[in-house]
């Protein structure tokens, strides 16, 4: 896979610091000192017009760059290098269909709510008209693709990695961009619903826990879930990040890799603030509410090199089992406890007293080992047959 | 995502002890915040913990959390709110995990917005269909009432509907400074509710005892069910 390769290219120039997690930990602050000596902004700069001087350009050269400590360091080189990476030919792009088909779209109206909503995601101090007629393209833009695929949903979000797009390299070229992404590295989260998505998800715990066990175990015990992280995950952090800058240097790393990257990326935030995470209390509401805010500050550069790391570590096809396991247990979990809630909501000898009663007195480990016992039975039937059914080729 | 607000009313300063013994006895409820896409659960509850309308609001994706320690009868209760994406896909998926455990429902529609109003049954059903218990408080808010040339749904109407449901209405908006009292008085009234209601273990100790995932209404997971649903 060429993802593994370039991941591979750029772990040995930048990667060795990055091995082990223990010496990760230890030498934080002396290797980001290191990493800027390293990476020479105008040196890069110049690689990468010579790569892009030849013809047949060579694209592998391109993600390198992209991955690699600053990215592809401007937008003027980024509107050139994006269609590249995605193999998008610039100078055929499709027309844009009329307004009423545009308008006439199912998800047209939720699209003009959130569009209208997303006034953070424009630079502050834009000129109100300009930006009013940005946010218009914006509409158009997201709609052209979902006009282009009928089979494409849209999602809350999808409108933060467009706007991306089209502030970097303009409407035509974003619609050519995102149309070619939406096919890809989005497509999962384009469905009817949100399966596929939160089978991704899954993968947060299995690649934390490799790293961190103690940490893996804290979370499960929280019950925090992955909810915290979706908006990481299907804005590819755009939603979350204030800085455009920051956002457009996470796109070209995921443009570049493999579509499953935010996640590890997801994971490299999580396993960078697994102290934060260890000293909270150990319940949802907590874990939830310190996970869902990223400090705006995070050594974003050392993170990307722990996701790639992660990767090349623990790749996605190593994973697939723990992620389907983590699937069932979850659902095997909500099932059970709401049937169990049914059948007693339904019981009207108990009354509300031992409603009480039942709500609070559970420290029963025979029951606990019971339920993990009769799961781990159902998730070890099933998971042969899901393991086929999920091979995950991108 | 999310913004963590914790706005405590009446904190003083105390050495670390005592503020982790209170801590302790504070009971804590939560309330999760529901409806449709663009009905404003967002400014509500960020009006309620912050004391003010956010300057720019955004969709929300999948969940936010905030919270408020507010001072009832001279008791400390903090009340954590989840406020939830109003997107279909999201809450079909991805809001199920919230629903456990909460002590209070406030379901949000758009007087402006007639369809809003009218997905209000099917919301409630979804609640239902999540097993919450009936009989933990619910509230109907219609926001955004500061629009008075836009109003869509009648009061009466709206008044009708909750009655048929057993739940207060509060016509409010969550934008109009004036009404910034009102809507603290609206989760004021949840919060009395909820401590009259509620004389139960401080949810803190029973984390700390141990209730956890395992623990929490898995006893009977593998006696026979039935569907208990509503009709939608």
């Amino acid at each position: 896979m060429t993802a593994v390769k370039e991941i591979s290219m750029i772990s040995k120039r930048f990667g060795d610091e990055f091995c082990s997690e223990e010496a990760s930990k230890n030498n934080n602050s002396r290797q980001s000192v290191k990493r800027n000596k390293e990476f020479n902004k105008s040196e890069k700069w110049q690689n990468i017009e010579k790569t892009l001087e030849q013809d047949p350009v060579d694209v592998s050269s391109l993600k390198q760059f992209a991955i690699s400590p600053g990215g592809l360091l401007d937008d003027e080189l980024r509107k050139e290098i994006w269609p590249k990476l995605l193999d998008v030919d610039v100078d055929n792009i499709p027309p844009k269909p009329g307004i009423e088909v545009l308008h006439g779209h199912r998800d047209y109206n939720q699209v003009v709510l959130d569009v209208n909503r997303s006034l953070k995601r424009f630079p502050p101090g834009m000129d109100e008209n300009i930006r009013l007629g940005l946010q218009d393209q914006l509409v158009d833009l997201i709609m052209r693709v979902l006009v282009n695929h009928d089979e494409l949903h849209y999602y809350q979000g999808y409108h933060d990695i467009c706007v991306t797009f089209l502030l970097v390299v303009g409407e035509d070229v974003a619609f050519a961009l995102v149309d070619k992404l939406s096919l890809n590295h989005l497509r999962d989260f384009m469905d009817a619903n949100m399966d596929r998505t939160k089978h991704i998800l899954n993968y947060l715990y299995p690649i934390v826990g490799k790293s961190n066990p103690e940490l893996r175990e804290f979370m499960e015990r929280s019950e925090v879930g992955t909810v915290f992280s979706l908006s990481w995950l299907i804005t590819w952090y755009g939603h979350v990040l204030n800085d455009l800058r920051q956002i457009v240097r996470f796109y070209d790393f995921f443009i570049a890799c493999h579509p499953l990257m935010p996640i590890y990326l997801a994971a490299a935030i999580v396993l960078h603030r697994a102290d934060e995470i260890l000293a909270c209390e150990c319940e949802m509401c907590f874990v939830h509410g310190l996970l869902s805010k990223i400090p705006q500050d995070l050594p974003f550069e050392q993170l990307i090199s722990k996701a790639g790391d992660l990767y090349l570590q623990y790749p996605p096809a190593d994973l697939a089992y723990d992620a389907i396991l983590n699937f069932q247990k979850t659902q095997s979990y909500a099932k059970a406890r709401s049937k169990n809630l049914q059948k007693f909501t339904r019981n009207k000898k108990i009354d509300k007293k031992h409603w009480f009663i039942f709500d609070h007195d559970r420290k029963n480990g025979f029951l606990k080992f019971t339920f993990w016992t009769v799961t781990t039975a159902v998730v070890s039937a099933a998971v042969i047959a899901y393991l086929r059914s999920f091979e995950w080729e991108w | 995502m999310s913004d963590l607000n914790n706005t405590d009313l009446h904190e003083e300063p105390e050495s670390s002890v005592t503020v982790i013994e209170k801590q302790a006895q504070r009971r804590i409820f939560k309330i999760i915040v529901i409806g449709d896409s663009n009905v404003g659960k967002t400014c509500l509850t960020y009006r309620f913990c912050s004391s003010k309308f956010p300057d720019k609001t955004e969709a929300t994706i999948g969940v936010d959390f905030r919270e408020k320690t507010v001072n009832v009868e001279g008791e400390q209760i903090k009340l954590q709110l989840w406020d939830t994406a109003g997107q279909e896909r999201f809450r079909k998926s991805m809001v199920q995990h919230y629903y456990r455990n909460v002590h209070a429902i406030v379901f949000v529609y758009d007087v402006t917005k007639m369809s809003s109003f009218e997905n209000m049954p099917g919301w409630i059903c979804e609640c239902d269909q999540h097993n919450l218990n009936r009989d933990i408080p619910r509230i109907l808010v219609g926001n955004k009432c500061d629009e008075k040339e836009k109003i869509a749904v009648n009061t009466n109407l709206a008044q009708k509907f909750a009655d048929s449901y057993n739940m207060p209405l509060f016509e409010t908006s969550a934008k109009d400074d004036e009404k910034a009292n009102h809507v603290d008085a609206i989760f004021m009234t949840l919060a009395h509710k909820l401590k009259n209601a509620k004389p139960m273990m401080p949810p803190y100790l029973t984390v700390q005892l141990g209730d956890n995932a395992q623990r929490r209404g898995l006893e009977r997971a593998s006696t026979e069910e039935r569907n208990d649903s509503c009709s939608c």
